[in-house]
């Protein structure tokens, strides 16, 4: 093991040492990890390409050419530069399409993240920090959400209020608060009992301002690691909604619809639907490496052991 | 432990209450499913007829008694697609989805283990890194398309298996592989991460520097304590490998719970929704029980407290 | 860092093998699907199961395909569509409200017994007279079944009925075995339903298959080809397709277009389509404060769409352009609007000038998304087509089950897509939805020359002249342009090779009639 012992010192007092560290501490972690360094990569790739998709891209995702159906990528016979990776079936430029669907996904990925999130944290707060009665109904929810496999909920509930693109991002944000409440409250069960919590609460300090001062900042590294990696399940979880019919619907263009049209034309048109279907896979990959980093680093356990 | 199991036990009644409550409230705001019912070009008359004909008209309050009322008795409420009790509908689809649960949990343990431990012992190197990587892309493919995939290849160009339904064996390869693929990542990147953790317990060292055979202390010490988790984790899956099923009993026209369900949600079949989230719920909250016992009585330092 | 970047390529490269994965190299594996010659079974691929087992208890088109192979109805249409006495033996209509009918004998059940006038009279009077079954509404007109002897009945209907035959071969109307009903309970029928079709039920596992046997005492002679017919339930298309390239079924039902060439190229499956009763169309509002209220800017709608774009290039030939709901083969079809439309784009510019929406127009339009075959490419074509005329189209799709409440709630914007079919072979049933008492709430439509038409022809026993009043009915229609009409569908099946196998536009599917080459 060639990390030293005062690292697992260190976590004490984690919040002070982290101003210290400097941008290049976490350079050189991150480039020691090599997936961590890829999966950095492509999240940069994908974030600069979604507010530039306008500038980047060729035509507009939503022109049609009924001449033009189903044109092969520009490397394959038929194929022409104009429209490198192709046209679908209505003889839109799939290349300028998934760069404008990496606006939608990610749109719906990060926003649906922090909505379930903010739920999760605050009852994870809420549950950990005044335990009893509160802890007891709040938990039984979230058994009651753990028994039903969430894409079944978000169906159920999408079929009530309707697909579109904000329905689906709230239901997202809804039916995935579960995870972050109960790693937040068990982060707080332990970290509530420490001497300086419960020397602020004899000294009068309210409860809020405990759980935003010192509460808060430490579930901020779980909350970072566990939402990572909930964007790449919702990139993909957005997609399979759009497969059984309850997705984002067109005109919008996200990868999902993209994937959900190309699929009926695997067999003779390949690249409708493998290239938003490569843009998923490559956009969670990236996503999933960084999450792993993340959480190398952050979780000080997982530092000494693993790397 | 008694106390223990008792507790638990009633813990569920609160849980299934609030899941009944929730689902029922979503159907009702859902609407009545009565347009769904009639012709395309039902007139409104017709379409008030059969309403009040199904007893839709009434207040929420006298439905959700009515309803719970009857759900004590094992009553679920009538399916309207089907015109018969939704609860024996979806307990007719069980053994299909538990067999295909059961044949993805095969599929995730039989590869994933294997893989995870090979993993561990490889650390850092390119086998460890092309097992890491593969189990991400697991993760990352959607399994509807990775459906899809399979029977363009194995059942269409090359004709192996089957294409669809339920029957032999072979019938049940592809959709276990579909099913089993995102739970089997999962299990070989906690397996290897449990048994990097476990190797490097103190146990573990000094077994080592004794002079412990390699394979001995990776089998006898490491593995035994660091797959206790991951059958905790594969219980915890079970959610999440039904919802799955949802997908995969669709594309291969598997007929489970899922492709119910898929239908169900379409016609705004309450009943059937109902039933089948119920049954779906318990199915997980029972699997997730008996993974938390086995635990206690696996691991001795959790029996102490 | 080799040791990190090699299986990365390696990975990387190995997944865009498993998703491009052989998928484009047409000539690799040619599949020749056997047809199942030792066993003589038929299987057929279904997009979704039988709704029920009660013939009065669905509205499925899809349903009464398969239940057709194991009730007769009393008419029955032929390929053409034309009604012919299939249980009847011979018929009168007596006055404007009384028919006479004379039963084929031996005509037997499964279970031996013989059909009787009671059969018919217990079959009838049940989806006439029960509110609650879904088939009632088509049923209500008829008033008594008087039986006069074994084989011998009269019907009376309420009003005069001119399309009596039309709802007697059609959903419904498949006689029931009124002894065997009585003796054993309802709810042992739907579990042991028996018919006197030419093949029998044997066994209906859910959202998995329906198998019938062949029926050796069939009234017209025992069907020879096959002694098993199985309709086997496959929702997903490709997967349904799949299935039909490697032998699993012998026939798949709506194949989408894109799939077309898939079936053909293989060695041993091939298309057969023909045209159905089923019409796409934009519904438009007549309510003052929509846009769509002024008749030059529906014109301008109408004349911006090109229909052949839609039925050529959207759905690759799977569609005939039409002006009017009513498809030949419907008593009172207009032939003259069928495979005509109306294009003019720069007609519908000047339409829009004078309407003074010279700067541009913004129209919000809903529709189903997934529920018909390339619906939502076909909305967003027409979206796309009405841009280049000046009309910014905001196009809501959603799920079906949604748009059907929003129908329903008359809550849609200035006019939704839908696609509508016509169980009925007459054009009463699709002309319904344009009369005021429905019209009006629906769209704000009202017409007076209409109504009094459609008064007129729906109680007229003078077909000729009532064919007349229908015909008038549709110019109005296609004038008015309460609904711009698109296309009709065509019904789409792939199947094997060794099958003689002739669609109807009646979707149904008499495994009688499908015979081995």
């Amino acid at each position: 093991m060639t990390v030293k012992s005062e690292d697992l010192q260190t976590d004490k007092n984690k919040q002070n040492k982290e101003e210290v560290r400097p941008v290049t501490y976490w350079l050189r972690l991150l480039l020691k990890s090599k997936t961590g360094t890829l999966g950095l990569i492509i999240v940069l790739i994908i974030v600069c390409v979604a507010p530039l998709a306008g500038i980047i891209a060729p035509h507009d995702p939503t022109q049609m050419d009924a001449t033009k159906m189903l044109t092969p990528p520009a490397w394959l016979e038929g194929g022409s530069m104009e429209y490198i990776l192709g046209t679908d079936n209505l003889g839109r430029d799939i290349f300028s399409r998934i760069l404008y669907g990496t606006r939608i996904s990610l749109l719906v990925g990060i926003t649906s993240v922090i909505i379930a999130g903010a739920i999760g944290i605050a009852l994870g707060l809420l549950s950990g920090y005044y335990g009893g009665l509160i802890d007891t109904i709040i938990m039984r929810i979230v058994d009651a959400f753990l028994a039903i496999p969430g894409i079944l909920i978000t169906l159920v509930i999408l079929s009530v209020v309707g697909p579109g693109l904000w329905t689906l991002i709230i239901v997202l944000g809804i039916t995935n608060w579960v995870e972050y409440t109960r790693v937040v409250r068990g982060e707080v069960l332990s970290v509530k009992e420490r001497e300086y919590v419960k020397a602020a609460k004899s000294i009068g300090v309210s409860d809020l301002k405990i759980m935003m001062k010192h509460l808060l900042p430490n579930v901020a590294s779980s909350f970072i690691v566990i939402s990572t990696l909930s964007v790449a399940s919702t990139i993909i979880a957005e997609a399979s909604l759009s497969f059984l019919g309850m997705g984002i619907q067109p005109p919008t263009v996200s990868w999902g619809v993209m994937l959900n049209i190309g699929k009926d034309y695997l067999a003779e048109s390949w690249w409708v639907a493998t290239f938003p279907g490569l843009a998923i896979t490559f956009t969670t990959l990236g996503i999933i490496f960084l999450g792993d980093w993340l959480r190398d680093i952050l979780d000080p356990r997982t530092q000494m052991n693993g790397k | 432990m008694l106390n223990y199991i008792i507790k638990r036990l009633l813990q569920t009644i609160p849980v299934l209450f609030i899941i009944v409550f929730t689902v029922f409230t979503l159907v009702y705001l859902a609407g009545d499913p009565v347009a769904l019912m009639l012709p395309e070009d039902a007139t409104p008359e017709e379409i008030e007829t059969l309403k009040s004909a199904l007893n839709l008209d009434k207040p929420f309050i006298v439905q959700f008694g009515t309803y719970v009322g009857n759900l004590v008795q094992g009553d679920f409420g009538t399916s309207f697609h089907y015109d018969l009790p939704a609860l024996p509908l979806v307990l007719e689809r069980m053994p299909a989805t538990i067999e295909l649960a059961l044949a993805a949990m095969v599929v995730g343990v039989l590869i994933a283990i294997p893989l995870g431990i090979w993993s561990a012992a490889k650390r850092n190197t390119g086998v460890d890194v092309a097992i890491t990587g593969g189990s991400v892309l697991g993760q990352a493919i959607p399994n509807f398309w990775l459906g899809i995939m399979l029977i363009l290849v194995f059942s269409v160009n090359i004709q192996i298996f089957p294409v669809s339904g339920r029957g032999s064996l072979m019938h049940l390869v592809l959709p276990a592989i579909t099913l089993g693929t995102g739970l089997a990542a999962t299990v070989a990147r906690l397996t290897r991460s449990n048994l990097i953790e476990v190797l490097g317990q103190d146990f573990v060292r000094t077994a080592r520097a004794k002079g412990v055979n390699k394979f001995v202390v990776l089998f006898r010490h490491g593995l035994r304590n660091s797959l206790i988790p991951v059958v905790t984790v594969m219980a915890m899956q079970t959610s999440s490998l039904l919802g799955g099923a949802l997908i995969t009993e669709y594309i291969f026209s598997w007929p489970g719970i899922g492709q119910l369900l898929v239908q169900a949600v379409h016609m705004r079949d309450m009943a059937v929704i109902q039933a089948a989230t119920f049954v779906i719920a318990l199915a997980v909250i029972l699997m997730n029980f008996l993974a938390d016992i086995t635990y206690r009585l696996l691991d001795p330092r959790i029996k102490m407290h | 860092m080799k040791r990190f970047w090699f299986p990365m390529v390696v990975i990387g490269v190995l997944s865009i093998f498993i998703i491009t994965g052989c998928s484009n190299d047409k000539e690799e594996v040619e599949n020749d699907p056997p047809l199942n010659e030792d066993d003589d079974t038929l299987v057929v691929a279904i997009p979704a199961d039988m709704a029920s087992q009660d013939i009065h208890n669905h509205n499925s088109t899809l349903t009464e395909s398969i239940h057709v192979n194991m009730y007769d109805y009393l008419f029955q249409k032929n390929e053409e569509g034309e009604i012919e006495p299939h249980l009847i033996e011979e018929y009168e209509n007596i006055d404007d409200h009384t028919w006479e009918f004379v039963l084929k004998e031996g005509v037997t059940f499964h279970n031996g017994d013989e059909l009787t006038a009671e059969d018919v009279k217990f079959t009838l009077e049940r989806v006439a007279h029960d509110e609650s079954l879904r088939e009632h509404f088509q049923y209500k007109q008829i008033d008594e079944v008087e039986v006069v002897d074994d084989y011998h009945f009269k019907i009376y209907t309420i009003d005069p009925d001119p399309i009596l035959l039309n709802r007697l071969s059609r959903i419904g109307s498949g006689i029931l075995p009124k002894d065997y009903i009585d003796e054993n309970g309802w709810d042992h029928f739907l579990e042991n339903p028996i018919g006197t079709g030419p093949f029998k039920f044997v066994d209906w596992s859910r959202d998995s298959e329906i198998v019938y046997e062949v029926y050796d005492d069939y009234f017209d002679g025992a069907v020879e080809d096959w002694n098993k017919l199985v309709f086997k339930v496959v929702p997903e298309d490709s997967t349904r397709v799949a299935e039909l390239l490697t032998g699993g079924v012998d026939i798949a039902l709506n194949v989408p277009n894109h799939e077309w060439d898939r079936i053909d190229d293989n060695e041993g499956t091939k298309m057969e389509s023909t045209t159905s009763q089923r019409v796409a169309m934009y519904l438009l509002r007549f309510q003052e404060e929509y846009p769509t209220s002024d008749p030059r800017v529906r014109e301008a709608i109408d004349l911006a769409i090109n229909n052949e774009v839609l039925t050529e290039n959207v759905l690759g030939g799977g569609g005939v352009p039409v002006r009017s709901r009513v498809t030949p083969g419907n008593m009172g079809a207009n032939e003259d609007l069928y495979d005509t439309f109306n294009y003019d784009p720069e007609r519908a510019k000047e339409l829009l000038e004078e309407a003074g929406y010279g700067d541009g127009l913004e129209i919000t339009l809903n529709g189903p998304s997934g529920r018909y075959t390339k619906d939502r490419d076909v909305q967003e074509m027409v979206a796309a087509m009405l841009e280049e005329v000046g009309i910014t189209v905001n196009l809501d799709l959603m799920e079906w089950s949604k748009f059907v409440d929003l129908r329903e709630s008359f809550k849609f914007d200035d006019g939704f897509f839908i696609t509508y079919g016509n169980s009925q072979f007459d054009a009463s049933l699709p002309l319904e939805s344009m009369r005021t008492d429905f019209a009006k709430d629906m769209q704000g439509y009202e017409n007076e020359e209409y109504e009094e038409l459609l008064d007129k022809a729906e109680v007229n026993m003078d077909l000729d002249e009532r064919a007349e009043q229908y015909k008038q009915a549709q110019e109005i229609i296609a004038e008015d342009l309460p609904y711009v009409y698109l296309y009709a569908e065509m019904v789409n099946y792939g199947t094997n090779d060794a099958l003689e196998f002739t669609p109807r536009a009646d979707e149904m599917i008499f495994a009688k009639d499908i015979t081995k080459k």
